[in-house]
């Protein structure tokens, strides 16, 4: 997990321009918001529903709003953010496209990631067990995971057209940590993958 | 464990003070306490609540009960007197050292009463200004504050925003919403209505007691959660009085009578009704933006505009109906749009209004993170 985080960590910050407006949805501890302010001079602002991580981000000097990423983000201004970033949280988001919608309303461009449904370990895992597994899970058991989304990469790529949503990057995570722009069977052979999205 | 004693001081200002209606006071006192040394960058100013006062942590010699928010500053806690220097200065309008309408007026050499000026939150916090002036203090680290206190808080933090590198906004509001105006009414009405208050003129008689204890009575009506009140009280009773029906006899009922009996010993009933009225009249972003802005240091848009490295951080507490979470929402997106990196908490309790007094742990938390990282 923490490793994967780092990854997209490094990935996001080559996509972040210097000095650009950064909106963290889900921003933890403000780990993400922490490099960008140190190592791309960003003017950062995190959101985060656990009160914990608010104060850890609080210690790092980090704004950050409590708020349930579900209910909106109408104290925000449209286009007041360049980046717009959902890492490894879109799973656990009740109304996607609500959250989608609204990262192209404050911010230029939405970084997202996803973790693929479809990938073969997967599959396998609901063949041998008849259950998702629990690296899926996050661990919690079936009426506690905070993980209540399961999407592959086709679907998420048809939802995207159908809101009218431009892919503009991509990097696709394969088994044995390769990173692929351009993979083959998509989505047979991504566990995870990180979009940066425009409108139309 | 040995008490730290703490005394407030009165510093006189002998030249006349002019208030944001016009008119102008010949002279002024205003009561403080300090805790420290002030340095360029450790001084924070704590701002109270409507019946507060300067004696804001430690123990007053003889005193049973510490300051009242001595819960969060002192040595390690939230205000962490190790590390900061703390003010705190009773306000403009009050009656616990610093003038109000139950100081003499030089001109009668009696008390103001309803003479006494109207007043508002940018005149307190102009008070306040004074006193630092005269204390040295040219840099704040921190204006920090809850309920009417974390008006001033704005208030001072836009007017002298050069002073100032952060501000901390607890349980509060940009300005009143009707209900809350409304239940300020009710309580001034319950003073005006005392045949003993005789237009402010009590000064050498018995004072509008009654009417001050039923205003007292619906404001902690309003700083406790339903929740709360029900958990604590429910229907249970001291006592049934069968001679007189009328009586206290819910406990409930025993409990608001005390605290209106307690707070007519501690409080004057103009003081009352002219700081209700500054607080119903507060609305910063008026306040801010208006061209009458004349007088003070550092005081027009300008001023504002100068704002980009400053912090803020508001807090509200999820069963606060009289300043709720929506008002704090309010309050972040006003500083966001001034370029004041705000940030935004809200604490999960059963503790309505009066949770930023009681909810001390979490709040501790919250603010050392908040101080520390500055």
């Amino acid at each position: 997990m923490s490793t994967l985080v780092t990854r997209n960590h490094a990935i996001i910050e080559a996509w972040v321009t210097n000095g650009a407006r950064v909106l963290d949805l889900g921003c933890g501890d403000g780990t993400l918001l922490d490099a960008l302010i140190r190592r791309k001079k960003i003017n950062g602002l995190g959101v985060e529903i656990d009160q914990d991580k608010i104060i850890a981000c609080l210690k790092k000097g980090i704004c950050v709003h409590q708020t349930d990423i579900d209910q909106g983000l109408s104290n925000l201004d449209d286009m007041s953010f360049d980046y717009v970033v959902l890492n490894a949280t879109l799973q656990a988001i009740h109304k996607p496209y609500k959250v989608i919608d609204e990262m192209l309303r404050v911010g230029r461009f939405a970084i997202i990631s996803i973790s693929n449904f479809g990938y073969v370990q997967n599959r396998l895992h609901v063949l041998s067990h008849g259950r998702v597994s629990e690296h899926i899970r996050f661990a919690g058991d079936w009426h506690d995971t905070p993980v209540i989304r399961f999407v592959s990469i086709t679907e998420f790529m048809r939802s995207l057209t159908d809101m009218g949503i431009t892919m503009t990057d991509a990097r696709y995570f394969l088994p044995f940590g390769r990173i692929s722009i351009h993979p083959p069977l998509k989505d047979l052979l991504v566990k995870e993958a990180l979009f940066r999205l425009r409108r139309g | 464990m040995e008490r730290t004693l703490s005394s407030t001081e009165i510093l006189h200002v002998d030249r006349p003070f002019k208030l944001d209606c016009g008119e102008t006071l010949p002279d002024l006192d205003i009561a403080y306490e300090l805790y420290g040394t002030p340095s360029d960058d450790n001084v924070i100013l704590i701002e109270h609540a409507l019946s507060g006062d300067a004696h804001a942590a430690f123990y007053q010699s003889g005193e049973e009960k510490p300051g009242w928010w001595d819960a969060m500053i002192g040595p390690g806690k939230a205000f962490d007197t190790d590390r900061y220097c703390i003010v705190c200065s009773n306000v403009l309008g009050g009656c616990k050292g610093t003038t109000g309408p139950a100081s003499t007026n030089p001109a009668t050499g009696k008390p103001y009463g309803l003479d006494f000026p109207p007043i508002s939150i940018r005149d307190m916090v102009d008070v306040q200004r004074t006193l630092l002036t005269h204390l040295g203090i040219e840099k704040l680290k921190c204006i920090a504050g809850g309920s009417m206190g974390g008006m001033q808080a704005m208030q001072f933090f836009c007017d002298y925003s050069k002073l100032c590198a952060s501000f901390i906004s607890i349980a509060s509001s940009l300005k009143h919403s009707a209900q809350q105006i409304a239940f300020n009414e009710v309580g001034r009405r319950a003073i005006m209505a005392d045949p003993r208050w005789n237009e402010g003129r009590y000064y050498d008689q018995v004072s509008p007691e009654a009417g001050l204890s039923v205003a007292r009575m619906i404001g902690h009506i309003t700083y406790m959660s339903e929740n709360l009140m029900q958990e604590k009280f429910g229907r249970s009773r001291k006592d049934r009085n069968t001679t007189n029906i009328f009586r206290p006899s819910f406990e409930i009922e025993h409990y608001l009578d005390y605290q209106g009996i307690a707070f007519v010993k501690r409080f004057d009933a103009n003081s009352y009704l002219y700081i209700t009225n500054a607080i119903d009249n507060f609305d910063l972003l008026t306040s801010i933006s208006s061209s009458g802005r004349t007088r003070g240091v550092g005081r027009g848009r300008g001023d504002i505009q100068d704002m980009r490295p400053k912090k803020g951080l508001v807090i509200t507490f999820t069963s606060d109906w009289l300043y709720p979470p929506s008002q704090g929402r309010e309050i972040v997106k006003f500083f966001n749009a001034l370029n004041v990196q705000t940030s935004y908490t809200q604490i999960n309790t059963e503790h309505g209004h009066d949770a930023f007094l009681t909810d001390v742990g979490i709040q501790t938390k919250i603010i050392r993170g908040f101080l520390n990282s500055m």
